[in-house]
């Protein structure tokens, strides 16, 4: 491990210029993650989290665009790269695992040549070694009879099947980053628990890194090493897994905690965050989580609360962050 | 109050014939020709009963058939066999005009708050219209504009909302304007399948507290199917668990989450994520997905991912029996405890 981080993203700024106006999906986004850190990125519907993701691949399209900030990979700034560079760097530093296995593979190739295409693009191999590290590949996700599956289409895969071999995909050229979309989200439980097992021995066979995106806590706090909670397009908090699960100290978290349906201490109501997420075109003034949040202030509606250092390994962007063991 | 249950379901079965035409059916292979008639076996035979003001919750995987048991009570599809019925009435046979004043007493919640409501409606006409329905005359028809008003302030909506469309709407607002039309002819039952599952955490607990409010406020009685046992633990009075459109285990809830019987309840929950430290080790992993329900394995329908199973599971399949507390489990296992290990 060295001391320079795999990515850094530093004040990430991605809008989204429509008619009805400025939508600030990314505002002011950082973090950093080191080689073999899985890393959670969460929040709800809106919060920016897969933005973030496409920022990284450089997939933001118009009217999307990155305003401002850096995405430096081993310090060498994505956001400034030409299309041809990003193309060297998607599918074999970087690679992606979108959420719906139904619609991101393509329905018109076959299995095989869809994932001989990243070995063609990305390494030298000849065909005969490129079918047989497909093979082996398609092996370890745990399809049986390997050989004989490259040459079906993907719908004559199930959704956990054909979500193993988008991850196959991702995985093949032996990228140093992964992006999980909510890998999972479109999956049955046993099938999400076979995906997730599966995502965590690989990601440590070959010393990955993965971003994880999901709305899914319980999820995030099975896979990753840290969490960053994104509200509004903004980090609300970050820190590691334990420690923000535990005892979060924004209130935004501690709602989103409270609001899981806890198999083992069951209460009678669940505590609910009260109201919805503000529109994103036009963001009050203040902290965004004001008008949701049990312990705002006079002064929440004035001035935005900045990222600060919290209790154990947490930041959190609260002037009245909570202590551990406080409620909410 | 009677004994009579709100809703009462015997042996109910759904199959759905996909044959297409008649060449595409047809076969010729080593014996002759022959005349395929394949059938999707949705729902094989699932019986329970629901009280009025209790919560049963239907769980399992995609394609188990809990979205069509949900269905085909609610009349949308007719059953192929067994009974549906509605405080003692069956209306399993029920022609069109026959179900609309079981209609009053039985209601739908959807899952897709964004495809369950009209986009050219406005939303007092959407709540609106099962009780115009209901109510053929001038006279009772004076009262509905009030009753909107009150229906949308119960699941916490203006007035004011009335007179806009579903767009201008969140997710979770759409929910509460889908539970409004259900409750808006005051039914004794809310089919609701998969109410949240198109939500966010923290709408999801909104929405969730909201029809706990109701079901206390009114006594409902609800059918709740969803594939998420932690809402299922948050909600359910009692937990049916279907695998391949079979019951294969139903309890109580707080006996089922303790005591789990059928390898595949165990399976689901341990495969279920938590935000808890710690994990059960124990736990049985499933390999292996869904058969389909074109061609049911022989015996036991979960014979084919379950870690314990032996060849008398392939020859029998298990039936229904009362284990205590109000169990009840589909599996040898109970009979052969001995083979319970992995």
């Amino acid at each position: 491990m060295t001391d320079q981080p795999l990515l850094a993203v530093r004040d990430l700024r991605t809008h989204f210029h429509t008619f009805s106006g400025t939508v600030k999906a990314v505002d002011g986004v950082s973090f950093e993650i080191g080689q073999g850190e899985v890393m959670g990125l969460v929040g709800e519907s809106g919060g920016g989290k897969s933005v973030v993701g496409f920022s990284i691949l450089g997939l933001i399209d118009s009217p999307g665009k990155i305003e401002a900030g850096e995405i430096l990979l081993d310090g060498k700034n994505l956001v400034a790269a030409s299309e041809a560079e990003l193309r060297k760097v998607r599918g074999r530093e970087i690679s992606m695992v979108f959420q719906d296995p139904m619609t991101s593979l393509n329905p018109l190739h076959s299995v095989g040549r869809q994932m001989d295409e990243v070995l063609r693009l990305h390494t030298d191999l000849d065909a005969k070694a490129r079918q047989a590290a497909c093979v082996e590949m398609l092996e370890s996700v745990g399809i049986s009879r390997a050989a004989e599956r490259l040459k079906a289409y993907p719908h004559q895969f199930s959704g956990g099947m054909r979500q193993r071999v988008v991850i196959a995909i991702a995985l093949l050229a032996r990228p140093r980053l992964i992006i999980a979309d909510e890998p999972t989200t479109a999956l049955d439980v046993t099938i999400q628990s076979q995906i997730l097992k599966l995502m965590r021995a690989q990601i440590a066979e070959k010393g990955a890194s993965m971003i994880l995106i999901t709305h899914d806590l319980a999820v995030v706090s099975e896979m990753a090493d840290h969490i960053t909670v994104l509200y509004c397009g903004k980090v609300v908090e970050r820190g590691r897994t334990r420690d923000l699960i535990n005892a979060p100290s924004h209130p935004y978290t501690r709602g989103l905690i409270d609001s899981i349906p806890d198999t083992v201490n069951r209460h009678d109501r669940l505590s609910q965050i009260p109201g919805t997420v503000p529109d994103i075109r036009n963001l009050p003034k203040g902290c965004n989580f004001r008008d949701r949040c049990p312990r705002a202030q006079a002064l929440c509606a004035e001035v935005e609360p900045q990222l600060e250092p919290q209790h154990g390994t947490l930041s959190s962007a609260c002037h009245f962050p909570l202590k551990p063991g406080e409620a909410a | 109050m009677t004994d009579t249950p709100m809703l009462d379901v015997r042996d109910l079965q759904m199959h759905f014939p996909i044959g297409g035409g008649f060449l595409d059916r047809l076969r010729v292979g080593a014996g002759g020709v022959r005349l395929d008639n394949p059938v999707v076996h949705a729902v094989n035979g699932v019986s329970f009963k629901i009280a009025r003001g209790e919560i049963m919750a239907l769980v399992g995987e995609s394609g188990c058939g809990k979205s069509t048991v949900a269905k085909t009570i609610a009349r949308i599809y007719t059953p192929t066999a067994g009974e549906v019925r509605i405080e003692g009435e069956d209306i399993a046979s029920y022609g069109f005009a026959e179900l609309l004043p079981v209609r009053a007493r039985m209601q739908m919640i959807f899952q897709d708050p964004y495809a369950s409501l009209n986009p050219r409606q406005r939303v007092r006409d959407i709540v609106a219209e099962p009780l115009l329905e209901q109510t053929k005359g001038a006279d009772d028809r004076k009262d509905v504009p009030r009753r909107i008003t009150e229906l949308l302030a119960k699941v916490g909506l203006n007035a004011e909302h009335a007179n806009r469309y579903p767009h201008q709407f969140s997710g979770g607002q759409r929910q509460r304007i889908g539970i409004a039309r259900a409750l808006s002819v005051t039914p004794g039952l809310i089919i609701a399948d998969e109410p949240v599952s198109a939500l966010d955490v923290s709408i999801q607990a909104q929405i969730l507290n909201l029809m706990k409010d109701l079901r206390d406020e009114f006594g409902l009685a609800y059918l709740f199917i969803s594939h998420d046992l932690s809402v299922v633990n948050h909600i359910a009075d009692q937990v049916g668990v279907m695998y391949l459109g079979f019951l294969v285990e139903h309890a109580p809830r707080d006996v089922l989450f303790a005591r789990p019987r059928h390898p595949y309840t165990r399976a689901l929950l341990s495969a279920a994520p938590s935000i808890k430290e710690k994990r059960e080790t124990d736990e049985i992993v499933l390999s292996g997905e869904v058969p389909s329900a074109l061609d049911l394995p022989s015996g036991c329908c979960f014979r084919t991912r379950c870690p314990f199973a032996w060849e008398r599971c392939a020859r029998e399949r298990p039936a229904l029996q009362d284990v205590g507390d109000g169990q009840t489990v589909a599996c040898h296992l109970i009979d052969e405890p001995e083979r319970d290990r992995p």
